[in-house]
């Protein structure tokens, strides 16, 4: 049985499948319900990566006046999502260049293997209360972008690790050890606020 | 955990597994301490993001109205053109070289009109200079000098005399 992804849109393939060929062949319909379907997913992706909600909306809408008028292009009619997430990633890498941005704060560049310290979770600690929501937005935050593109691409948007090395443009290997060492970090800055015991 | 293949556990859970590989990783997780310690990372992670996932708050940019709003402008033409700042900066030399081209069709349109030059030794005699300057050639030059924003008289005769 296939797991539902985190924050994945629903996987009806056949159903995306369909809409994707009405929208290409110009049913503005069609277009609106994969909008709806994957538009609050490229919006989250591109304000975890902007860390500005202003910014993201402005990202999102040009993310879809792309995707619309390249539908075209789009050859694997499944991936369109790992296709749209891989637009909104391009959109932001041009709206940094624009403000100028530089490189982002490595602050957790040194991955540690910290395994073997982190406790282990509590029941408790599956609830996401607002205070551990914000604590994880920050922990997101530390990371390197590429890094944190990688993870988020997994754990939120449900990419295989194949689809993530196209996007990001990786090696599989590459992708596999981003994200391992910002599990890592994540798990390192949250276990703090955490209860549980040590292993 | 780094010998026990975290990413093997991430796609456990994530159902990507062929059944025999699953088997193969969920053996060996029963007995690994660490990997069930890992296992419950994962969990949790997952839990975390799915919540997340739901809290996502509505936007402006969410509503498709706005985007229907946007495709539309960008579907009209733009009647002052602009460079926008995705565009190619290639673009303007292209401009250019086709002005330049353009200019020096006027020079040899010029070297038609005005017929062979009596001076072998002077391909670039007086009458064709007099005749590339001519009126319909400055026009056309300077409505292109105007559009590139750059003298374009100038370069050809250069590349000429090199």
């Amino acid at each position: 049985m296939k797991m539902v992804l985190a924050g994945a849109p629903p996987s009806d393939t056949d159903g995306e499948r369909a809409l994707l060929r009405r929208a290409r062949a110009g049913d503005p319909a069609a277009f609106r319900r994969l909008f709806e379907r994957h538009a609050p997913g490229v919006w989250r992706f591109l304000r975890d990566l902007l860390r500005d909600e202003e910014a993201a909306d402005e990202a999102t809408q040009e993310t879809f006046v792309r995707a619309h008028g390249r539908l075209q292009a789009l050859r694997d009619e499944e991936r369109l999502g790992a296709w749209l997430l891989g637009i909104a990633r391009l959109v932001y890498l041009e709206s940094r260049r624009s403000r100028g941005v530089q490189v982002d704060v490595e602050a957790e560049e040194h991955a540690r293997e910290v395994e073997a310290v982190l406790p282990t979770p509590s029941p408790e600690d599956l609830l996401l209360d607002r205070e551990l929501e914000g604590l994880l937005t920050q922990a997101l935050g530390t990371l390197r972008e590429e890094r944190r593109a990688a993870l988020l691409l997994r754990i939120d948007h449900g990419l295989p690790y194949e689809e993530i090395a196209s996007v990001m443009g990786w090696s599989l290997q590459k992708v596999k050890n981003e994200i391992h060492r910002a599990r890592l970090s994540l798990r390192e800055q949250l276990s703090a606020h955490m209860g549980g015991s040590r292993p | 955990m780094s010998a026990c293949r975290e990413n093997e556990l991430d796609a456990l859970l994530a159902g990507e597994l062929s059944d025999e590989d699953a088997a193969r990783v969920r053996a060996h997780a029963e007995g690994c301490a660490a990997c069930r310690h890992a296992l419950t990372w994962l969990r949790m992670e997952r839990g975390w993001m799915a919540q997340r996932a739901r809290r996502t708050p509505s936007r402006p940019a969410l509503d498709f109205a706005a985007l229907e709003a946007r495709l539309a402008a960008t579907a009209e033409p733009s009647v002052v053109p602009h460079r926008a700042p995705h565009e190619s900066p290639w673009r303007g030399w292209r401009t250019m070289l086709m002005g330049a081209m353009a200019t020096m069709a006027c020079f040899g349109l010029g070297l038609v009109r005005s017929g062979p030059t009596t001076n072998a030794e002077e391909p670039w005699g007086a009458e064709v200079l007099v005749a590339a300057s001519g009126e319909a050639c400055e026009d056309a030059a300077a409505a292109l000098e105007a559009r590139v924003g750059a003298c374009l008289i100038a370069t050809p005769g250069l590349a000429l005399r090199n």
